[in-house]
């Protein structure tokens, strides 16, 4: 059982840039003014938290975002902790030599995570571009995963009865 | 924008001394370390406003409220601190004060020319002018804070035109912050008047 989803003209213009927000919060590394790939998947899951109870539109986008900055995240902390193993081989001699060190697994991996860093951002404007119109979009994916999360009718485990009639 | 801090007939001298020698510890050190934290989220939510009033005209409203609350907060705090009302601030975004007044309408839309004017340009029209006359401002303050600081002392009393000149740098510094912090497009006078 699903909530039922509401049509653009039913979500308010405040819930629709709560929900436009999500996705601008890929920018909170550079806010923060640490260029750290951790950075932005923190001021998401904060965003998440502060947003998930304003109404399943919001939270639908909010999942959405965060979900989607998983792979690319990791895959930032990957690069970012292998450029830095071969950085330090450039404490011994200089840095522009240590890439010559780097084998072509590095740069493919590079030229990849370059690339999945671009279709997020791209992504992530679609996105924020279609929540401030007060439409749902469905990134590969994790669309079909947030919108499971946000609008799933969620049944009460079990109710617990302490005081019942007299038998 | 509307900043007020009511002015009091008298003050309690034992909560200016212990503002005086612990206000530190038990006042500055808690509020400072949660408005930082705060402060790191207000930063993030002014940055992602920026992008937001570029491609759609607006400040998201619930980013400024967020902002407002954050700015009520640090108005709570110098009002203690400058000694120009008794009482202990409330902590959070939401938090009350019967001392200290802020309000300002939200603004349903912003221009994309004066946000763009005062990102790359606000530091000289802006920054400068106003920052100037405020650095003087500030020094007076503190020079009457000091003697406010013992006119309440032996009279519990604090002449209101000091108490006025303070709330007014406050007001003033306040609308500077308004306008560079793009939640607003009217230019802050050059006045510390309501």
């Amino acid at each position: 059982m699903y909530h039922p989803i509401e049509q653009p003209e039913e979500i308010p213009v405040r819930e629709r840039e709560d929900a436009m927000g999500a996705y601008l919060m890929m920018f909170g590394a550079l806010a923060a003014g640490l260029p750290l790939p951790i950075i932005n998947l923190i001021a998401s899951v904060v965003y998440y938290f502060i947003n998930k109870d304003k109404s399943n539109f919001v939270k639908f986008h909010a999942l959405q975002s965060l979900y989607s900055q998983l792979p690319t995240t990791l895959m930032n902390a990957g690069l970012i902790f292998w450029t830095l193993q071969i950085l330090s081989v450039g404490l011994v001699e200089t840095p522009f030599e240590s890439f010559a060190t780097a084998n072509d697994i590095y740069w493919g991996y590079l030229y990849t995570t370059l690339t999945a860093n671009i279709v997020y951002v791209v992504f992530s404007f679609i996105g924020a571009y279609k929540a401030r119109k007060g439409l749902l979009y469905y990134f590969i994916f994790f669309g079909k995963l947030a919108y499971h999360q946000a609008y799933k009718i969620k049944i009460q485990e079990k109710s617990i009865m302490e005081n019942l009639p007299p038998s | 924008m509307k900043l007020s801090i009511t002015y009091q007939e008298s003050y309690s001298r034992g909560e200016l001394l212990l503002r005086a020698f612990f206000g530190y510890f038990y006042l500055l050190l808690p509020h400072l370390f949660a408005l930082s934290i705060f402060g790191i989220w207000g930063g993030i939510v002014q940055f992602i406003s920026w992008w937001s009033i570029l491609f759609t005209g607006r400040y998201p409203q619930s980013f400024f409220e967020f902002q407002v609350g954050l700015m009520k907060w640090s108005l709570r705090v110098n009002a203690r601190m400058l000694n120009l009302c008794d009482g202990y601030p409330a902590f959070g975004i939401n938090g009350t004060d019967e001392f200290t007044s802020f309000e300002i309408d939200y603004p349903e839309s912003l221009s994309r020319g004066t946000l763009l004017l005062k990102s790359f340009l606000g530091m000289f029209y802006v920054m400068l002018p106003h920052g100037f006359i405020l650095y003087f401002r500030l020094l007076w303050g503190m020079i009457l804070g000091f003697l406010g600081f013992w006119a309440i002392l032996f009279t519990g009393k604090q002449p209101e035109s000091w108490h006025a000149f303070n709330v007014g740098t406050l007001r003033w510094s306040n609308r500077v912050s308004l306008y560079m912090g793009f939640m607003t497009d009217e230019y802050p006078p050059f006045s510390s008047k309501e």
